[in-house]
């Protein structure tokens, strides 16, 4: 396999350096840019195992409000968010519900990634 | 308990956002026995509960949070305190009594107006957004420009998608959680417009809610024209210059259904106003002393309502220190009058708090006028220390400690920011 280079932001701080990457497949055969070791880790996670935290809501019904915030309990890998969110969304939730109630586990299939409410709605009407 | 409001307070809070939750606790913790937290809203919680992100939290619970978990904690907390929670309540000015007692006059719904006396009070009214009057941006008034905000709380509270083609103007945080929020919800988001040459929110979320969706970044580009009859049709845009006066020659249009506004958030003070409280011109929010204290004795002031902060956890710190101050105040604890004024210097566009006092630590939150790299921050000949990288996105907390005060003999204490003008470096970011 050939090294490639990528281009990415550390975005591990504030200031956002442009790293250089140069790899074989996941081995970082060469990193430009980076002004601090966090550039490094930064970097190695992005091209092993990219990974994003993850909030939308739900359809709630009997409750003040329409939606549900809810989030997932550990990073989703970001190739595959729209996937997860999809999946997210086909669920339906009726009210009470307790923040950190469980509403989907292994989401995508992978054991650990857990749907959770993030607030607590009572049961109004009937 | 939610819902009580009766007899006589030591400290009434306006605001039940993460400020006013914060400003309770602090007075309650400082010895206030009867507090009072009045929210316009159904329920307390502010801001944070259109806010279903993470990122909250991390100084003040050593965890990452969602917006409606560290609300919902927070009030936990105050009812846990016997702090009194009311909703659907709006206070609309307060009188005064000779013997310095304010009287609170509270509109609630289905009780009528009442007034509350109380000992100290705290004003924690957050902010608003600022919308397209401000901008005056020529073109048909259509439906379909609003605040990121607004359509923040359309999207996440009540379920509504606010259009299918997105444009977003202003690069805030708001309007790039925005961008991630509706692009997961299906929408189609055309590209963000940022007037200056750098973005206004954190790099994270111009890489997260931005570059994995390859939605596009026009650093100096904005709206020159909105277009579209009943709804916008499309919208015009143009680079700017240097002086920031858009090149005509060179717009062009981008079809769209909505245009969000992340241009910027103004402190709501119209209370603080209607009560006589000192504003700051450039803040716009009251000025306070080093005790968070407006202009007028015994009215306090956190949170948003006094200067727009990025980060809650700032909030929640700068309102546990002023429901502290309040409580104190409430108990009969006198302090001296600050003697010290704080004047912002180079490349600081503000400084709060405005006035401090020798003996006790302070903690001033400033902001600059650009990003700059590697940068010092220099508090008149006292103190002299590195920052690394400053930028106007991101507020800067400095503690100074009170021997320091102790060697000032001045009037006024003058506060600079140093370094070499920076851009933070975005891959993707074009104009
Ligand atoms: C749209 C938006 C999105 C934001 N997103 C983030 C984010 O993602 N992360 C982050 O860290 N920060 C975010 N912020 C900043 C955020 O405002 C602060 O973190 C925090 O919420 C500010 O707290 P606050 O209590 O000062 O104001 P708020 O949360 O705005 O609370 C003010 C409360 O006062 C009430 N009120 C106002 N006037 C009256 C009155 N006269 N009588 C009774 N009640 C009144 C309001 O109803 C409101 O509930 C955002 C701000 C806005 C405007
Ligand atoms: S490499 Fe270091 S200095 Fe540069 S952005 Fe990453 S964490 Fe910050």
């Amino acid at each position: 396999m050939s090294p490639v280079t990528t281009t990415l932001t550390c975005i591990a701080c504030p200031i956002g350096c442009a790293l250089r990457l140069t790899h074989e497949g996941r081995d970082i055969v060469e990193l430009a840019g980076a002004t601090c070791d966090r550039g490094a880790k930064y970097a190695a996670e992005e091209l092993i195992d990219p990974r994003r935290q993850l909030s939308t809501t739900v359809a709630i019904e009997g409750a003040r409000s329409a939606r549900l915030p809810v989030k997932v309990t550990r990073p989703v890998p970001r190739d595959r968010v729209l996937e997860a969110v999809a999946a997210i969304h086909r669920l339906r939730v009726r009210a009470p519900v307790r923040a950190g109630e469980v509403l989907l586990e292994a989401l995508l299939g992978e054991e650990g990634l857990a749907v959770v409410a993030t607030r607590s709605l009572g049961r109004v009407g009937p | 308990m939610l819902g009580r409001m009766e007899g006589d307070y030591d400290v009434v809070v306006v605001g039940g956002g993460p400020a006013g939750l914060a400003a309770a606790i602090g007075a309650r913790d400082a010895g206030a026995t009867r507090v009072l937290v009045v929210d316009r809203e159904d329920e307390a919680g502010g801001i944070l509960l259109q806010c279903i992100h993470a990122g909250f939290g991390l100084h003040y619970f050593k965890e990452e949070l969602t917006g409606p978990e560290y609300a919902e904690r927070f009030v936990a907390r105050a009812l846990d305190r016997d702090i009194d929670v009311v909703g659907s309540a709006y206070v609309s000015g307060a009188g005064l009594d000779s013997d310095g007692t304010r009287r609170v006059r509270v509109m609630r719904e289905g009780h009528g107006i009442r007034t509350v006396r109380s000992r100290a009070m705290v004003l924690a009214m957050g902010c608003r957004e600022r919308t397209r009057g401000a901008l005056h941006i020529p073109g048909t008034r259509p439906a379909g420009v609003l605040t990121a905000g607004l359509a923040q709380r359309f999207v996440n509270v009540m379920g509504l998608l606010p259009g299918r083609r997105v444009a977003i103007l202003g690069s805030g945080d708001i309007g790039l959680i925005m961008a991630r929020r509706l692009t997961l919800e299906g929408c189609e988001v055309v590209g963000v417009f940022e007037l200056m040459p750098f973005s206004n929110g954190l790099t994270r979320n111009v890489v997260q809610c931005l570059g994995d969706f390859g939605i596009p970044l026009h650093l100096s580009t904005t709206v020159v024209e909105i277009h579209g009859q009943d709804r916008v049709d499309k919208i015009t845009v143009a680079p700017v210059g240097a002086d920031l006066a858009p090149d005509l020659s060179r717009c062009r249009e981008v079809a769209c259904d909505t245009l969000l506004l992340s241009i910027g958030l103004v402190p709501e003070n119209e209370l603080s106003q209607g009560l006589g409280v000192e504003l700051d011109v450039v803040t716009q929010g009251p000025r306070v002393s080093s005790t968070l204290e407006t202009s007028l004795p015994g009215v306090f002031a956190c949170g948003n309502v006094l200067h727009v902060h990025d980060l809650c956890d700032y909030v929640t710190e700068e309102a546990l220190l002023a429901g502290r101050f309040a409580g104190e105040l409430a108990g009969g604890v006198k302090r001296p009058r600050d003697n010290i004024r704080v004047v912002p210097g180079d490349n600081v566009r503000y400084c709060v708090p405005h006035t401090l006092a020798p003996g006790r630590e302070h903690t001033i939150y400033l902001r600059s006028e650009r990003p700059l790299r590697p940068a010092a921050i220099r508090v008149g000949d006292l103190v002299r220390r590195k920052l690394g990288f400053v930028t106007p996105a991101e507020m800067i907390t400095f503690r100074i400690k009170p021997d320091v005060l102790d060697r000032f003999h001045g009037e006024a204490l003058r506060i600079d920011l140093l370094g070499e003008p920076a851009g933070p470096h975005l891959a993707g970011a074009e104009p």
